[in-house]
Parts: structure tokens; C-alpha cells; sequence
């Protein structure tokens, strides 16, 4: 099918425009396979990421008809109908560097400060004891979160307050908390989020558990760490 | 364009002192949200006082004076100005706090809101005193 | 959505936008609108009660105007603006602590549709309806 999409562009101290490129894709084809066909054959200059090409590295993250999304598991047939344009826009509420690539550091740099380690050990109620492997008796799977930005863009505070801690990096905190179990680590992370441009700048307008990819829920994450600081804060913490 | 992520200083690696005097947003929230449930019956209560009970749901001058010289309502009247008040300014905060000010701006922004809501109940009480006098 | 790249000016408005967004969304931009409206309407209220300062003559004159079917349209508004408000707002409140979280959305649609009766009700009676 022939996909024309529409894909905003920007340099440093131009403005901004969008192109429209008419690609030929597979019926099974994903949005990023559309992307990636464009820059092949039409232009050289569009700049985008891609890495792993199957949702677990985050890089590729944009918006999709105006819809925070992976494009690499995002079926072109699912966003687009046959009429009108395909629009791809970079995530917002980051710095644009150029076309559909933006500036991620700041949401690294929460991440960092948020401690949240890569892995994390599964529970016994998570992996039923027959399917796991004879002698094995711990099982470590990847974060939830791929730190792709997606809930950031989509976040209403996020889009008007620069100092806002985000929901990637505040569920970065609640994972890190409850994954450890270590009672003074997880006092010191809750200190760092109960501050004004932290927990308490999320309204709840649960955007970001919406948008997340990976069903991180970063909504809940953050009310459930409301709820330990009221907590802490009713015990005198 | 979409604003800048500011780089979040890693804070001091020590945990919180019991007892320890620092600001706590929580306890704004917990203002926020005591007074809004508050207000779910104080602000009916005065609907319904001011407009269900009375024939034509208006009242005219002297049904007002009555109406406030009655110590009961008297009582509920101020409280309910002071909890929407509270409220009111609270909210106006969050949305402000939001935009990600400067230190110094948020500050002028508690000072500013505080004040403006103290003369706020301080009109309302002044115009209760001038019409039950 | 419209990208201004590189404008250094903060867009804030930006938050004002729940289309193609979730019903949380909705409900956050409803309750902001709703509470900064109702705060305008608290400083109108109270410059209106200041009539009372000048007596019966002024007053009653704004009652009269007060009766008008225009002027009973914007309570109908008033009372929309109130319950959409209050009654988000317990959502708000519930949720923040932690409270039906895997609800939300129901719980969204279920309170705008006792806020929708209460619309409803209080139209009718302030039309002298029922």
C-alpha cells in the first residue's frame, strides 16, 4: 500500500515544516518501516532513532497522529486508514534537536537520580514453580520501564514546568523502592520525591499510564508513593 | 517550543531527621483536599440555605439581614468563606506552581496568594458585619 | 498539535489539551477549567454582595435582575461548573490517596453522570418546572 506520511522537520534556527514522503510498504508493515523506507529512498537527511526494532529499547519513540507511540511495534494499518496522512511529530516537552529526534538527557539524568536498577529480581508469585528450571531458585528479568520518554510527552505538567521530576523518573523511584526492600534506602528515595516539583506536581490526569508502551503505570506508581509520604508525614518523618 | 528539562541536582545523600523543620507539600495537598471535602457540605448547606428553602429561591434585602443575624448561620456562613477561600487560593497556587517558576517567583506567589486570600475573608467579614449591624 | 521549534517562549498553555488523550485527561482539564472559573465567579460574587452595603434600594434591584431568564441560565452554568468540580475533585482526592486507582475512568464517567442529574434537577427547579 502506498502510506503518505507526513513528517514535521526542523533544523537549528530554521523553522519548523513537515514533508510529505509517499512510501510503498508491506500491508504488515510497521510505522518505523515506513520511516526508515523514506530517509532509503527520498531523503537522506531525516533524522529519526531506531535501535532494536521490537519495543524494549525505547529509542524510537514519537508521536503517531498526534499519539505518543513506538513505531517499531506500531502496525501502519493501525494508524492509518487509507484516507488522509500518516502524521509523525517528535515527542513534546523535550528539547528538539532536529526532525523526529529530541534531547532525552533531562529524563536520564532523573533516571539517575531515581537509582532504579536495570533489573530486578522476579518474586516467587510471579513465575508459577513449574515453569521454572529445576535448581533455580532466582529469577531476574529486565525493568518494566525502557526509559523511551513516551509518558513525558504526554504529561500535561510535564508540558508547562521544566522542574518537574516526570512520571518516567518518579516510577523510576517507586520501582527502586519496593524492589530493594532496604527500609533506609527506601526512606532516603521518598525524600527525594516528596518535594514540590516532585509527587506533588501530578494532578492525575493519568496520561502517562495511558501512553506507556510497556504497562509501566507510572500513575499509580506516583499515588502510591503520595500515599507513603502522607504516610511518613502522619508518623512524623 | 517545549520547555527544557532543567538537570536535577542528585540531592545530599542523607536521610530525613525526625522532627526535622522543612517544607512539606504533602501537608498542602492534605489542606487542599480536607477542604474540598469540607466544602461538598458547607457549599450545600449554602445553596441550599440561600436558595431551596426560600420561596422564589431569592432573597430580598431584609430576608438577607434576617438571614444572617441567626447565629447558626452566622457560623456557617464564615466557615464556608474561609474553607472556599482557602481552597480557592490553594488551587490558583497548583496552577501557578505548575508553570515551573523561579524560587523567587514561587515565593511571591505564596506571599501573593496568602494575603490575597486574608483580605478576601477579610472583605467578606467586614460586608457580614456592615449588613447584620 | 503545532511544534514551535526552538521559540525559547514556554508555551503554557500546553497543559489545555485532552483531545485524542485519555478520560483522565479530560478530567484534569475539566477540574482546572471548572476551579478557575469558579474562582472568577467567587470575586463576581462578592463585588455583587457588595450592593448589600448600599442598602435595600440597590439590592433588591439587582434581584429583579437577578429573576431574569438570562441571568438564571448562567446559575444553571454555575451549578454544572460546581458539581463537575466538587465531584471530580473527591475523585481527585480518592485517587491521591491511593484509593480506586483501577477504576478511574468508571469512576470518572459515573460522577459526570450524577453531575449531568444534578444539572438536570436543578435546571428544572430553577425554572420553576417542578
Amino acid at each position: 500500500m502506498r502510506v503518505p506520511l507526513r513528517v514535521f522537520r526542523a533544523r537549528p534556527g530554521q523553522s519548523a515544516h513537515r514533508d510529505l514522503f509517499v512510501v510503498e510498504v508491506p500491508e504488515a508493515a510497521y510505522v518505523l518501516d515506513a520511516v526508515e523506507l523514506a530517509w532509503a529512498h527520498l531523503d537522506r537527511s531525516l533524522m529519526f532513532r531506531h535501535a532494536c526494532h521490537h519495543g524494549s529499547c525505547g529509542s524510537c519513540a514519537v508521536r503517531i497522529q498526534g499519539r505518543e507511540k513506538l513505531p517499531c511495534i506500531t502496525l501502519v494499518k493501525d494508524v492509518w486508514h487509507g484516507k488522509g496522512e500518516l502524521r509523525i511529530d517528535p515527542l513534546s516537552n523535550f528539547p528538539l534537536v532536529g526532525d523526529l529526534v529530541v534531547d532525552v538527557g533531562g529524563l536520564f539524568d532523573r533516571l539517575s537520580a531515581s537509582e532504579m536498577a536495570i533489573t530486578h529480581a522476579v518474586g516467587p508469585g510471579m513465575a508459577p514453580a513449574g515453569e521454572r528450571p529445576e535448581g533455580m531458585e532466582q529469577l531476574t528479568r529486565f525493568q518494566t520501564c525502557i526509559e523511551c520518554g513516551i509518558c513525558v510527552s504526554a504529561c500535561p505538567t510535564m508540558a508547562t514546568n521544566p522542574h518537574f521530576f516526570g512520571p518516567a523518573a518518579l516510577a523510576a523511584v517507586h520501582s527502586a523502592r519496593i524492589d530493594d526492600g532496604d527500609p533506609e534506602r527506601g526512606r532516603r528515595l521518598l525524600h527525594v520525591v516528596d518535594t514540590e516539583h516532585g509527587i506533588w506536581r501530578c494532578h492525575g490526569a493519568w496520561e502517562c499510564s495511558e501512553v506507556c508502551p510497556q504497562g509501566n503505570e507510572p500513575a499509580w506508581r506516583i499515588m502510591d508513593l503520595r500515599r507513603a509520604a502522607l504516610g511518613s508525614m502522619a508518623r512524623g518523618g | 517550543m517545549q520547555t527544557r528539562l532543567v538537570t536535577v541536582e542528585a540531592p545530599p545523600l542523607k536521610p530525613p531527621i525526625r522532627g526535622e523543620i522543612r517544607p512539606r507539600p504533602g501537608r498542602t495537598w492534605v489542606w487542599q483536599a480536607a477542604t474540598g471535602t469540607a466544602l461538598t457540605g458547607l457549599l450545600g448547606l449554602h445553596l441550599i440555605a440561600n436558595h431551596f428553602v426560600v420561596s422564589g429561591g431569592l432573597r430580598g434585602f431584609s430576608d438577607v439581614v434576617a438571614y444572617l443575624r441567626n447565629p447558626l448561620i452566622l457560623t456557617l456562613e464564615v466557615l464556608f468563606v474561609v474553607t472556599v477561600v482557602i481552597h480557592a487560593m490553594l488551587g490558583v497556587r497548583a496552577v501557578l506552581l505548575d508553570l515551573g517558576l523561579s524560587q523567587r517567583l514561587e515565593t511571591l506567589v505564596n506571599r501573593g496568594l496568602t494575603l490575597l486570600g486574608m483580605a478576601t475573608v477579610a472583605y467578606a467579614l467586614w460586608l457580614t458585619w456592615i449588613v447584620i449591624r | 498539535m503545532a511544534h514551535s521549534a526552538y521559540s525559547p517562549r514556554r508555551q503554557v498553555w500546553k497543559w489545555f489539551n485532552p483531545l485524542g488523550r485519555g478520560l483522565g485527561m479530560w478530567a484534569y482539564v475539566l477540574n482546572r477549567v471548572t476551579g478557575l472559573a469558579l474562582v472568577l465567579y467567587l470575586y463576581l460574587h462578592l463585588a455583587v454582595l457588595s450592593l448589600l452595603s448600599h442598602g435595600p434600594s440597590s439590592w433588591d434591584g439587582f434581584i429583579s435582575l437577578a429573576r431574569s431568564r438570562a441571568f438564571l441560565a448562567l446559575d444553571v452554568i454555575l451549578i454544572a461548573a460546581v458539581l463537575i468540580h466538587g465531584l471530580n475533585g473527591k475523585r481527585v482526592t480518592l485517587l491521591g490517596l491511593g484509593i480506586g486507582m483501577r477504576v478511574q475512568k468508571q469512576l470518572f464517567l459515573a460522577l459526570m453522570a450524577i453531575a449531568l442529574l444534578g444539572v438536570v434537577v436543578t435546571a428544572t427547579k430553577i425554572y420553576g418546572w417542578w
